[in-house]
């Protein structure tokens, strides 16, 4: 048995049933991130000895006979942009190079109760602004698939731990599809909820009005099995919605009374064409064992990445204005002014940087109303087009991205054509609505993303049907 | 196209030091960026009210609570030991007055 390619869902009931006990499973992952993750670089610390404590209680608890949660003595990695405390949470910024957490996010402190084991924190783009984790201060993560391409990101750490075996689930952050991207890269499943339906209490903000925590995973029942333990209200973060979740194991839906929208705006000028037939391939299959499908218009999609560009970057430059060299992180102190212009000058990245100005620059006075009140009136175009389309539809059908992983350097010379490798996966954060990427067949080797997009707040329904899009594309 | 005067501009008011090689470099990717970001001057806006926020939810308000501000001694002590620079239990700042 290989312990590092088990789903959540088999290694509790092999924890249950004593067929293995925590600290192997955890030994074992951390055996293979010691034997291949100098190559592969998904983690920018690792938190062993915490890790085995861990998994020590849960055997302990096990041994006695006591009935244990799902996630208990299962590892998980974390994306650096979540607090865990007393633990260092980068961000894979240079400014917080130094930074120990001191409390936890409201999802680890969830995570917590059910005994979950963390093995680290895992590399991104610093403070998720990036597609490809080649923003990282400390070094970009490869893409286990093939070393030579980017493993997507925000979230590529987190993507990449899991496809190497070298956790069993992982937490990511998607602002533009920082979770979805990258799990399409690497070839796992990546769920970016409801805005609203996870608690951000503890993640670094990035922009307030499209950041949301989801889980990166093997398999769709795995991002199920995590999400109903992370989502729910929180007092400590105000737009985190309070509602009666339905469960994941209730009725099953079934395919003959799922109707898929396909809507023409994705499938156009830019996706390659060998990723378009093997999406095609999924909704003639989805057609031909009973799903309806009908082809959709979402015609303000055209102008999503654009609105993306304006909101995204104004609410990053207000985000960001609290790294000052004076509470915390990298400082250079002088005299006041130029504390802020050189702590913040050299703590940042080059995109960190370029984002911070974008968004000065269109909320400025003379610009704010040509660029970010047009951009928030786009968006409500948008957010309209989805509400219209799910009328009609139970989810909707897609590429998670245009092309497969690309190579390192392809995309870092110009920054705008970085950006269109999002051009999927922005319209879900502008609307708020729950979208996941599942594995499909590959292209010349490589992963390809099938995105499935639900009504707002019906997570749980999305993630049955695209249990039934999983298994029908294997 | 922004000129490298004007990334010097946005540069301060966003307080960030840049080296003056880079300034160019940032100069044409923010123009470039701009120039697609002008592609929403296309869409008809017009009776659309902008949407603030990802969400339709009011203000959420709690009662202020000041037992709950950094109770725990321990988080209190990490806060602090984060700070660059401190006297004591407090923020050591660049004076503003002379």
């Amino acid at each position: 048995m290989n312990l590092k390619e088990l789903t959540i869902k088999e290694a509790h009931k092999l924890l249950e049933e004593k067929e293995i006990t925590s600290v192997e499973l955890t030994k074992a992952h951390f055996d293979g991130i010691k034997k291949h993750d100098g190559n592969i670089h998904a983690f920018l610390s690792l938190t062993e000895k915490e890790a085995l404590e861990s998994a020590k209680k849960v055997d302990q608890r096990i041994s006695k006979g006591e009935p244990i949660e799902m996630l208990a003595g299962i590892p998980a990695a974390i994306k650096d942009n979540i607090l865990i405390r007393g633990a260092k949470t980068t961000a894979a910024s240079k400014i917080l190079e130094n930074y120990i957490a001191p409390y936890d996010a409201t999802v680890i402190k969830k995570l917590k109760e059910e005994e979950a084991v963390f093995i680290g924190k895992t590399n991104m783009d610093e403070f998720a602004m990036g597609g490809s984790t080649e923003n990282s201060a400390f070094g970009p993560t490869k893409n286990p698939v093939d070393t030579n391409r980017v493993p997507g990101g925000s979230s590529g750490g987190s993507a990449a731990a899991i496809k190497a075996g070298f956790s069993v689930y992982a937490l990511g952050s998607d602002t533009g599809g920082s979770i979805r991207q990258p799990a399409g890269f690497c070839g796992v499943v990546g769920f970016k909820p409801s805005y609203g339906a996870v608690s951000r209490h503890g993640l670094m903000a990035m922009a307030s009005s499209l950041d949301q925590i989801g889980p990166i995973t093997k398999n769709v029942d795995d991002a199920a099995a995590v999400f109903e333990i992370i989502r729910g209200a929180d007092i400590l973060d105000s737009t985190s919605a309070d509602r009666e979740w339905q469960s994941y194991h209730d009725k099953p839906v079934d395919i003959e009374e799922i109707k898929f929208g396909v809507p023409r705006e994705y499938f156009t000028h830019g996706l390659a064409p060998e990723i378009e037939k093997n999406i095609k391939a999924v909704i003639s299959k989805l057609e031909k064992e009973g799903a309806q499908i009908e082809e959709i218009s979402l015609p303000y999609s055209e102008w999503a990445l654009a609105a993306y560009y304006i909101i995204m970057p104004a609410e990053v430059s207000a985000n960001l204005a609290r790294f000052d060299g004076i509470k915390y992180g990298y400082s250079k102190m002088s005299n006041l002014k130029d504390t802020y212009l050189e702590s913040r000058g050299e703590g940042f990245g080059a995109e960190a940087r370029r984002r911070i100005m974008l968004g000065t620059y269109v909320l400025s006075a003379g610009y704010y109303d040509a660029y970010y009140t047009r951009a928030q009136k786009v968006r409500r175009l948008i957010k309209q087009d989805f509400v219209h389309a799910f009328k009609e539809v139970d989810a909707i059908i897609t590429p998670t991205s245009p092309t497969t992983a690309f190579k390192f350097g392809e995309k870092t010379q110009d920054p705008l054509s970085m950006y269109l490798a999002d051009i999927y996966t922005v319209s879900i954060n502008l609307a708020g609505v729950p979208a996941i990427s599942i594995p499909i067949k590959e292209v010349n080797g490589l992963p390809v993303g099938l995105q499935l997009i639900g009504n707002n707040f019906e997570d749980i329904k999305l993630l049955k049907i695209a249990k039934i899009v999983e298994d029908m594309s294997k | 196209m922004l000129t490298k005067t004007e990334v010097e501009k946005i540069a301060g008011l966003a307080r960030l030091k840049l080296e003056d090689k880079e300034k160019e470099k940032f100069a044409e990717d923010l123009s470039s960026i701009i120039g697609y970001i002008q592609k929403l001057s296309e869409v008809n806006v017009e009776k659309v009210e902008p949407m603030f926020g990802g969400t339709d939810l009011e203000s959420v308000t709690r009662q202020d609570d000041e037992t709950k501000s950094i109770s725990n001694p321990e988080m209190r002590k990490q806060i602090l030991n984060a700070a660059p620079n401190r006297e004591g239990d407090y923020f050591k700042v660049p004076s503003i007055l002379e």
